[in-house]
């Protein structure tokens, strides 16, 4: 009877153990209006993780590796906007839904829903991603757009005409085999 | 059989629990060993008030900054309050590597060009207390003439400033510095007037940075010269702020006795006194 209950453990490990893993997953925003400098940053070093068995997925950036073009507007955005000495992080956890790895040989849309958190503040997210896997790895590609008041970031008056009221996020990772 | 079928059931049940979105989550927390932590800046403008703040233009930066310093108060009605006369300050500054920013500037004020260069050595963070930066600059006074000075030379012009900068965040709100200071002070003009014959100058400056809001701070710099000669009749520059920062531009609303914004000029040789001959002024910084 243990030894059954070992060998289940092993087993079961193995099976909810196929996961894919990165640590320089691509995360961008844009809050840009037309003919006002672009407000838009981007982060290399976003890490996700997928578990491939039931399609559930988590990911996490930090707020300062948001790179800008202009050194000061991602100060501003640390200290002003983001507070990110008090909120470093920024995290995702959800699910793909009807995932199936045999079916992202060729790309395939789904739907994702989860809860986004950023500055400490939990907001449900729906939206959908393309999905394939070529070689050993997983592609996923999609975007959404969340409001700034969603998460408490307030926009003073004085530039409100120049940050655009709807921020969408892209997102483009790949994914490798967890060893 | 039919216990153990259950068992076995319960067990992968508890196993795929245990491998929710959360713990993935929590997979990911634990696996970010980087630094976290975001270090604020200790200020947001290259300068306090005039003294130089550690803050450095980032790579690429272009920044463009128009400062105006206006005659004392004490003028009164007919000069409409010191308003109408003004001595200009056009600067840019610009950053090619991180961490490093030259400016070019030229100031009405005896008509001044100026060169300078700041250099970040150690910045605040988890493991340092300080930021400390270094800085150096040279003014070219061009007003005056070979006509009244008839043994002017180029370099009689030149002025040279050379400063550590050490500051603080202390938290969130309030920032501090410290900046021992050497000016070699070769103004023919300033040596005629005052037989100081003390060109080489040490001062130590200190400032300080009070956020009273998100985007407003008060702030105050002072130059404290220690080995002035005692006849001299110039005195220690006191200047207080008042910042207010929106998205691309830092207005910097300024108080003081002096009427020079070079380093070498508000250091050594302001004149006013702080009591009767406070002028207004302000620098806005532009960064494209």
């Amino acid at each position: 009877m243990k030894s059954l209950f070992i060998i289940l453990l092993f087993l079961s490990q193995n099976i909810f153990c196929q996961k894919y893993y990165t640590r320089t997953g691509n995360t961008e925003f844009k809050a840009s209006v037309d003919a006002f400098e672009p407000v838009e940053a981007e982060n290399k070093s976003t890490t996700v993780i997928l578990n491939t068995e039931n399609g559930e997925i988590a990911s996490l950036l930090l707020i300062k590796a948001f790179r800008f073009r202009l050194a000061l507007m991602q100060e501003h955005f640390n200290e002003n906007y983001m507070d990110s000495d008090e909120h470093p992080k920024a995290t995702f956890a959800g699910k793909i839904h009807d995932f199936n790895m045999d079916e992202i040989v060729s790309e395939k849309e789904y739907k994702i829903t989860g809860i986004l958190n950023i500055r400490g503040i939990n907001k449900k997210i729906t939206t959908s991603a393309k999905i394939i896997k070529t070689g050993d790895q997983i592609f996923l590609k999609s975007n959404f757009s969340v409001k700034p008041q969603d998460f408490n970031i307030k926009i003073p008056s004085i530039v409100r005409n120049k940050i655009a009221k709807s921020v969408i996020i892209t997102i483009d990772y790949e994914l490798s085999e967890k060893k | 059989m039919t216990k153990q079928k259950t068992l076995i059931l319960l067990f992968l049940l508890s196993i795929n629990h245990s491998f929710s979105q959360d713990d993935l989550l929590n997979e990911l927390k634990s696996e970010t060993k980087t630094d976290s932590s975001y270090e604020l800046p200790a200020f947001k403008a290259v300068q306090i008030g005039n003294l130089q703040s550690t803050k450095i233009a980032g790579k690429g930066d272009f920044f463009f900054i128009v400062a105006h310093r206006f005659a004392p108060f004490s003028d009164g009605i007919d000069n409409f309050f010191g308003l109408d006369d003004a001595n200009t300050k056009i600067q840019f500054v610009y950053s090619f590597w991180d961490g490093v920013q030259f400016s070019l500037s030229r100031d009405s004020y005896e008509k001044t060009y100026s060169g300078a260069a700041k250099f970040s050595i150690k910045k605040q963070s988890s493991t340092f207390p300080i930021n400390i930066v270094a800085y150096a600059s040279s003014d070219i006074e061009t007003q005056s003439k070979t006509s009244d000075f008839p043994t002017l030379e180029f370099k009689d012009r030149v002025s040279i400033t050379a400063q550590i900068l050490a500051s603080r965040r202390i938290n969130k709100n309030l920032s501090l510095l410290i900046a021992p200071t050497f000016v070699r002070q070769n103004n023919l003009q300033q040596y005629i007037q005052t037989n100081d014959s003390n060109l080489n100058r040490f001062i130590v400056g200190i400032g300080g940075r009070m956020k009273i809001s998100k985007r407003m701070s008060i702030n105050a710099d002072y130059g404290l010269n220690l080995n002035r000669h005692e006849d001299s009749i110039y005195k220690d520059p006191f200047t207080i702020g008042f910042d207010i920062e929106t998205g691309g531009h830092v207005f910097q609303l300024v108080f003081t006795n002096s009427r020079a914004s070079n380093d070498s000029g508000f250091l050594t040789r302001t004149r006013g006194d702080w009591f009767n001959d406070v002028a207004f002024g302000f620098n806005i910084v532009r960064v494209f």
